[in-house]
C-alpha cells in the first residue's frame, strides 16, 4: 500500500504524523526522487552505456564514497552519547576498513581499477566533475551544520539502496563484459550494511521528530539528500551521454587509465557502442574524398573504398575530431529541420558500424 | 513515340578504373617461391624513370583511380619512392605501400610518412623466424620486419599484415593472427596462395591438403568473431578448393590496372602468361587510351568473349568467369571457364590434382630471382 505524502499546505501541514505515517511519507520521497529513477542509472543498469561512460560514473562516484566517512565523522563529533557514537562509528569502519586494503572505499577503488583506471588518478579526484564536488561537499556541510535530526534523516536514502544495488549488480554483470563479480564486491557488503544502518536511522528519526516542524525538517533533509544524488547523475549525463559537454579539466575518455599490457590480453569482443558525448574522428589512413570522375563522395580506407549514401556523407563531413555525436546531430537537425534526437539515434548506429570496420575511432 | 533507349548492361560499359597497381621495380631482397611477379623479371636498367611514373599517376587520377598500390618487388628499392608517394598525396590518390619491410624500407619510412603515405601493407612469410626466413629466402629478415612494423604503428600509420598461406606455414595461421594483434595491425590478410607465376612453378611444394585448408578457415572465422572491432581479417580461400572462382582483379578491365616496372600495362599481374595478348606501354600511349582501347584490356572485358558454361550463367557478371590466367594454365584456353568453378567440367580434376600434390612429399622450393632460367611452367606441366 502506498501512503499519501502529507499535503504541502494548510492545516494538515501542522498535523503530527504517526510513526507509520512518517515512515510512509519518507518512503514516498524515495519512490519519487531516489536516483534509481534517473535516466543515467537506467542506461547503466540496462547495459546501454559504453565503457567510458561507466568509467566516468565510477570515477565521479569515488569522490562521494571517499567523503562519506568525512560526513559521518562530522556527525559523530556531534553525538552526545557513547551508545549512539558506538553505533554510528561502525559506518566509518565500514568505509575506511580496519586496516589497509579493507573497507568500502578500497572496494570502490577496486571497482574503478576494474574498469581500467590507474589508482592514483582516482585518488587524486582531479578528473571529477565540479557538479560532483559541489553536491558532495554540500552534503558534508549539511550534515555538519544542520540539526542532528536533519543530519541523520539525510542518511535515510539507505532505506532505498538495497533495491538499486540488486538491480545494479544483476544488470551490470549481465550487460558489460568488462565488469566482473570481483569488481562489484563493494555492493556485496552494502547489501547487508545499508539496511542495518537505515533501520537505526529511521528509528532515530521517528523517535526524535516530535513536532510537525521537526517531521517536515526530516522529510526536507531526505529530499535534499535525494537531490545530492540526482544532481551528480544529471552532471554525468550532461557531460558523457548527451549533449556530451565535458567541462574543461574534467576527465576525458582515455585519461588516467592503466596502459593495457597488450591488446591481446585485454578483454576483447565488440567495441562499446558510441554515445552522444563521444567525439568521432577518422584515423590516419581513412579519408573522405569527393570523386570528381564519379561525382560522388567516397570514404577511402586501407585496401577498400566505401560508397556512401547522402546521409553518411552529411555526417562524415562533420566528423572533424572536435564535434561530438550530439553536436553533429544538432547541426544536422538545424540543416534539415529535423529532430536531433532521432538523427542522433541513426548516427550512432552508422558510426558503430564504421568503427567495427576500423575506419572510425573516438 | 520512341521507345526509351535501354540502359546498356553493365557488361557493355567500360567503368572507370578504381585501382592502380604500380609495380615500381622487380628488385627485391626476398625470394619467395610464390611471388606474383612474372618468371621473367624486369632489370633495373629497363625501369621507368621518375618523370614517367609521376605522369602515370597524374593520368590515373584523371581517369578516376582512387587507390594506388605502390608495389614491386620491393618498392622502397626505388630511390624516388618518397617523391612518388608525395605525388599521390598531391593528387588525392590513396597510397598503399606494399612492402617486405626489409632492405632500405625502414630508413625511408619516416620520409614516406611525411610525404603523406596513407597505409602500409607488410608481408610476413611466417611467424617462426627460421621458417619465415626459409620461405623468404633471406637470413635475418624477420627481426627487420618486426622493427619495421613497430615503427609503422608508432607513427600512427594503419598497418595491414599480409600472410600468403601454403603448406609451409598453414600451421601458423593462429600465430599470424596473434602476431597481427601484437603488432597493432588493423587488418590481416590470410591469403591462400594463388597458383600463377612462381607459385605455379612451386605448386607441388606449396599446396596444402583440404583438411588443413578447412581448419585454417575455421580458425580465421573464430578469430574474426573474437577480435571484432579490433582486427579485420580478410580471407582469400585457395581456388583449388573453392566452389566458385574469384572475380579476378574485380573483373578483367573493370577495376584495376597494373603497370610493370618497364611500363607495360596489364589487366592483372599475371596477364602476360596468356600468349597472343597485345599489351600497350605507358611510354607509347596515355593511360586512358590503354584502359579503353588497348587490345589486351578489350580481350576479356565484359561477357561477349565467354563460352559455356559461363555464357548463360547467372553469375557471369558476378565473377566474370574467374581467372583467365588460371583457365589458360589448367585448361589450355584462356577463354574457358576457370576450373576453380564447380560448374567447370574440369573442376573435379583440378581438385584431385591438388589432393595428389598435397599428399606427396613437397619438393624443394624454386626461389624467384632475376635471370634464373626457369622454364615456362606451361611447357612443363601439362594442362588438365
Amino acid at each position: 500500500m502506498t501512503a499519501q505524502f502529507p499535503p504541502p499546505v494548510g492545516e494538515a501541514e501542522q498535523r503530527l504524523l504517526s510513526h507509520e505515517q512518517l515512515e510512509a511519507a519518507l518512503r514516498d520521497i524515495g519512490a519519487r526522487r531516489y536516483h534509481n529513477l534517473h535516466p543515467f542509472h537506467r542506461l547503466l543498469h540496462d547495459g546501454k552505456l559504453n565503457k567510458d561512460q561507466v568509467r566516468a560514473w565510477a570515477l565521479n562516484r569515488y569522490y562521494y564514497q571517499a567523503m562519506i566517512p568525512v560526513k559521518d565523522a562530522a556527525l559523530l563529533a556531534r553525538l552526545p552519547d557513547a551508545q549512539l557514537r558506538r553505533i554510528w562509528r561502525q559506518r566509518i569502519v565500514d568505509h575506511d576498513g580496519d586496516h589497509e586494503g579493507d573497507g568500502g572505499i578500497e572496494r570502490w577503488l577496486k571497482l574503478a581499477e576494474g574498469v581500467g583506471f590507474a589508482r592514483d588518478y582516482v585518488l587524486s579526484t582531479q578528473g571529477i566533475l565540479s557538479a560532483t564536488r559541489f553536491s558532495v561537499d554540500a552534503y558534508v556541510h549539511f550534515v555538519s551544520e544542520r540539526s542532528l535530526l536533519e543530519a541523520i534523516a539525510s542518511s535515510l536514502t539507505e532505506m532505498f539502496s538495497p533495491t538499486i544495488i540488486s538491480e545494479r549488480v544483476a544488470g551490470m554483470l549481465k550487460n558489460y563484459d568488462f565488469i566482473t563479480k570481483e569488481t562489484l564486491a563493494y555492493f556485496d557488503k552494502r547489501l547487508t550494511q545499508a539496511p542495518r544502518d537505515a533501520d537505526f536511522a529511521l528509528d532515530y528519526v521517528k523517535r526524535h521528530a516530535t513536532t510537525p516542524e521537526m517531521q517536515r525538517a526530516a522529510m526536507a533533509a531526505l529530499t535534499f539528500k535525494c537531490n545530492v544524488l540526482w544532481t551528480q547523475l544529471d552532471a554525468l549525463y550532461f557531460a558523457y551521454v548527451a549533449p556530451g559537454m565535458i567541462p574543461p579539466d574534467a576527465w576525458q575518455p582515455g585519461e588516467g587509465l592503466v596502459p593495457e599490457a597488450s591488446p591481446a590480453a585485454a578483454p576483447t569482443g565488440a567495441p562499446a557502442a558510441f554515445s552522444g558525448g563521444d567525439v568521432p574522428r577518422l584515423p590516419r589512413g581513412v579519408r573522405l574524398r569527393y570523386d570528381e570522375v564519379r561525382s560522388k563522395h567516397v570514404l577511402l580506407a586501407p585496401e577498400r573504398t566505401f560508397d556512401l549514401d547522402d546521409n553518411a556523407v552529411a555526417v562524415l563531413k562533420l566528423v572533424d575530431g572536435q564535434a561530438s555525436v550530439s553536436q553533429i546531430a544538432r547541426t544536422l537537425g538545424q540543416t534539415y529541420d529535423a529532430d536531433p534526437a532521432v538523427i542522433e539515434a541513426d548516427i550512432l548506429v552508422m558510426l558503430a558500424d564504421l568503427a567495427q570496420k576500423r575506419v572510425l575511432e573516438r | 513515340m520512341n521507345a526509351p533507349t535501354p540502359a546498356p548492361s553493365p557488361a557493355e560499359v567500360i567503368p572507370a578504373p578504381v585501382g592502380l597497381l604500380a609495380e615500381l621495380t622487380h628488385r627485391c631482397p626476398l625470394r619467395c617461391p610464390y611471388c606474383s611477379n612474372p618468371l621473367e623479371l624486369d632489370r633495373r636498367s629497363a625501369e621507368l624513370d621518375t618523370a614517367t611514373w609521376l605522369r602515370v599517376l597524374t593520368e590515373a587520377a584523371g581517369l578516376g583511380v582512387l587507390h594506388v598500390h605502390l608495389s614491386g618487388g620491393e618498392p622502397t628499392a626505388r630511390n624516388d619512392i618518397v617523391e612518388i608517394t608525395a605525388k599521390c598525396a598531391e593528387l588525392g590518390l590513396y597510397s598503399n605501400l606494399i612492402t617486405s619491410g626489409v632492405g632500405g624500407a625502414l630508413t625511408k619510412l619516416d620520409a614516406l610518412y611525411d610525404a603523406g603515405l596513407d597505409h602500409v601493407q607488410l608481408s610476413v612469410q611466417g611467424v617462426d623466424a627460421a621458417n619465415a626466413e626459409k620461405i623468404g629466402g633471406l637470413k635475418n629478415a624477420q627481426p627487420q620486419k618486426m622493427q619495421f612494423a613497430a615503427r609503422v604503428t608508432e607513427l600512427g600509420l594503419p598497418l595491414t599484415l599480409n600472410s600468403v598461406i601454403h603448406r609451409g606455414n598453414i600451421h601458423e595461421v593462429p600465430g599470424f593472427i596473434d602476431l597481427a594483434v601484437k603488432l597493432g595491425a588493423k587488418r590481416l590478410e590470410v591469403a591462400h596462395t594463388q597458383y600463377y607465376g612462381w607459385a605455379y612453378v612451386n605448386r607441388a611444394s606449396l599446396m596444402p591438403d583440404k583438411r588443413q585448408v578447412d581448419e585454417s578457415i575455421r580458425i580465421v572465422e573464430a578469430a574474426r568473431e573474437r577480435l571484432k572491432g579490433q582486427l579485420v581479417i580478410d580471407l582469400v580461400v585457395p581456388d583449388y578448393y573453392a566452389k566458385y572462382p574469384k572475380a579476378c582483379a574485380g573483373g578483367w578491365g573493370r577495376k584495376l590496372m597494373n603497370v610493370t616496372p618497364q611500363g607495360k600495362v596489364l589487366p592483372c599481374h599475371a596477364a602476360e602468361t596468356i600468349p597472343g595478348l597485345e599489351f600497350w606501354y605507358v611510354g607509347d600511349h596515355s593511360l586512358g587510351d590503354i584502359w579503353t582501347k588497348s587490345p589486351a584490356f578489350a580481350a576479356y572485358r565484359g561477357t561477349s568473349w565467354m563460352k559455356e558454361p559461363c555464357r548463360s550463367c547467372d553469375r557471369r557478371e558476378k565473377d566474370w568467369g574467374g581467372c583467365r590466367c588460371q583457365a589458360l594454365a589448367l585448361t589450355g584456353d584462356a577463354a574457358n571457364t576457370d576450373p576453380a568453378c564447380s560448374l567447370s567440367p574440369l573442376h573435379a580434376k583440378m581438385r584431385d590434382l591438388a589432393k595428389e600434390e598435397a599428399a606427396e612429399t613437397p619438393p624443394d622450393y624454386i626461389y624467384r630471382s632475376i635471370g634464373t632460367n626457369v622454364q615456362n611452367p606451361l611447357n612443363e606441366k601439362a594442362p588438365l
